[in-house]
């Protein structure tokens, strides 16, 4: 079974929640944590485990053999990236980390000059602590999309999901491609959030991603008692899901979680039995 | 006219509070307008209390592949191509689909088939709001549409709009409140920035959140400052945050403490600036240490 940790808006705990359940499965069941939140992930650090990297992601790059460009500049007009920048009569100036590997320069090249390179746009890391096996995804500083990264790092894992009772994906915050990449394909969406008007803005949104991707999902209200409940209950009425565990504010809580620990909640176990 | 803009790197450190919190004070002696650069979850009209948008505009910053089949040779071609793995077989038509999700809208497809059977349309990937605060000053927020891509493409849009009036009607000051993240919405956000004001907490992973979105700062050469949210939750951690900034020479621009008072002028859609004096004068303090580098 896949389960997605997201929530639209960021620091609501998805991370805690999404380490927080592994941990508390990983006692009688084989859990794959995948940490999708390539632009910051964090589930590493709360369960102070330390990553090993398993390998670099890599994606086509244009290279360009000046001694075959005339300088046409159609390599420019076509990438839709503004990753080619061309001024009349000079040669093509290429910003890597604008590309997304498209190839569509090389397709329209007329005189054959540029060929496919590679550049590194990320790193996918391993990690064995409480039992469970952790993989995450980092996207390289400066290189701007996030979902080719999220991607390999799915396809890294495709192989070995077989081998787990459950695989947990937690996602970055947002409703865009990175966290369309992360839920696309999933049983279940279990998104967290707090019971504030932004929070319940933001759940309305990725309630609605998760119904258009077709993941049916569950709603875990943290800090459930600072705030207005109602809010959060309206809009999972609305997608027709319901709240299934309330985390509350508690000072151990957050000393927890700043010390980079894995929280302990008995709330955690109502989101168990009804993902088991 | 210049920009000051708000990040973190991680979410949910206090980016939309701080920054309403700050454009209303900014907002005292100055014209200035709030941008919005969250497009995929936008908060800041929503945090200053703003019921309507006086003006919505969609806007195409995107484009999707789309077959037109009478043409189809069923090549293969622009599958073998797509590297987004967003075009499919259809074994029975022997002719590709698309998913729309997946199509990052390159052109690739288009550029090989030898048919020219595939086009690229437009889409209507987002809205731009415009509104007036009751704290009479306007804000532009940007919400992409669900399912589309192209955030950071929308984060620009919406940027030169608010560029575009600063111009015209010479105001001072641009405020914007970015996404969390480090990637394109992001880097949209910091391009053209004058100066950057960096939220963080007193807790391991914010920090490193903090660490890799500066990186970014760094490489486009921004003047930034830190602010330290929610500092005495962990007073040791937060030290520690302090040692660091002096030893990089980043500017700690202030200290905010935990308060339930936050929650409750966030429930009530108020920026807490409007409601409570101690920390008018704390954000004062802060907004003045910020206007220094500017």
């Amino acid at each position: 079974m896949r389960i997605a940790i997201t929530g639209g808006k960021g620091g609501t705990g998805k991370s805690t929640v999404a380490t927080a359940l592994a941990v508390e499965l990983a006692k009688k069941h084989k859990i794959l944590l995948i940490d999708a939140d390539v632009d910051c992930p964090n589930d590493h650090i709360i369960l102070s485990a330390k990553l090993k990297k398993e390998k670099d992601i890599f994606q086509v790059q244009p290279v360009w053999d000046f001694k075959k460009c005339i300088k046409c500049g159609k390599c420019s007009e076509v990438c839709r990236a503004n990753a080619i920048l061309f001024i009349k009569e000079k040669y093509p100036i290429f910003v890597p980390d604008l590309c997304n590997g498209c190839t569509a320069c090389t397709l329209v090249c007329p005189s054959k000059a540029i060929s496919k390179g590679k550049q590194k746009i990320g790193s996918i890391f391993h990690a064995k602590k409480f039992n469970i096996d952790l993989y995450t995804g980092e996207m390289r500083i400066g290189y701007e999309e996030a979902s080719p990264v999220v991607n390999a790092l799915k396809k890294h894992i495709k192989s070995m999901e077989k081998k787990y009772d459950y695989v947990l994906i937690d996602t970055a915050a947002g409703t865009h491609c990175n966290v369309i990449s992360a839920l696309s394909g999933c049983d279940m969406a279990i998104a967290v959030t707090e019971p504030t008007p932004l929070g319940a803005h933001d759940l309305d949104l990725i309630l609605k991603l998760a119904e258009v991707l077709k993941v049916p999902s569950k709603v875990v209200l943290n800090r459930a008692d600072i705030g207005k409940k109602e809010l959060i209950e309206k809009i999972s009425k609305k997608y027709k899901t319901k709240i299934i565990a309330e985390i509350p504010y508690r000072k151990q809580i957050i000393e927890q979680y700043s010390k980079g620990k894995p929280i302990k909640d008995e709330n955690i176990t109502k989101v168990i039995r009804e993902i088991e | 006219m210049k920009t000051i803009t708000i990040l973190s790197g991680k979410g949910g450190v206090g980016k939309s509070s701080i920054s309403a919190s700050l454009a209303v004070l900014l907002a005292k002696k100055n014209k200035i307008i709030a941008v919005d650069c969250d497009v995929d979850a936008p908060n800041l009209a929503l945090v200053l209390g703003l019921k309507k948008y006086e003006k919505k505009e969609t806007i195409q910053t995107s484009e999707k592949a789309k077959l037109i089949p009478s043409k189809c040779i069923g090549c293969k071609k622009c599958m073998d191509t797509c590297i987004f793995g967003a075009i499919t077989w259809d074994k029975k038509k022997n002719k590709p689909i698309f998913d729309k999700y997946l199509c990052e809208g390159c052109g690739a497809c288009e550029l090989v088939c030898p048919a020219n059977a595939i086009k690229l349309d437009k889409v209507k990937n987002a809205v731009i709001g415009f509104g007036k605060t009751k704290y009479k000053f306007p804000i532009f927020s940007g919400q992409l549409k669900m399912g589309e891509s192209g955030s950071g493409k929308v984060v620009t849009a919406v940027k030169a709009k608010a560029e575009n009036l600063a111009k015209t009607k010479k105001f001072d000051y641009i405020l914007s409140d970015s996404s969390p993240g480090i990637g394109c919405p992001v880097i949209a956000s910091i391009q053209g920035s004058d100066f950057i004001v960096a939220i963080t907490e007193p807790n391991p992973a914010t920090l490193n959140d903090l660490k890799r979105v500066l990186q970014v700062v760094e490489h486009f050469r921004v003047p930034y400052g830190i602010i330290i949210n929610r500092w005495d939750i962990n007073k040791e951690f937060s030290e520690k945050i302090v040692q660091f900034a002096r030893k990089n020479n980043m500017p700690l621009l202030g200290k905010i403490p935990y308060d339930k008072a936050f929650v409750d002028a966030l429930v009530n859609l108020t920026p807490i600036v409007t409601v409570n004096k101690k920390y008018e004068q704390l954000f004062s303090k802060i907004l003045d240490n910020i206007l220094k580098y500017l």
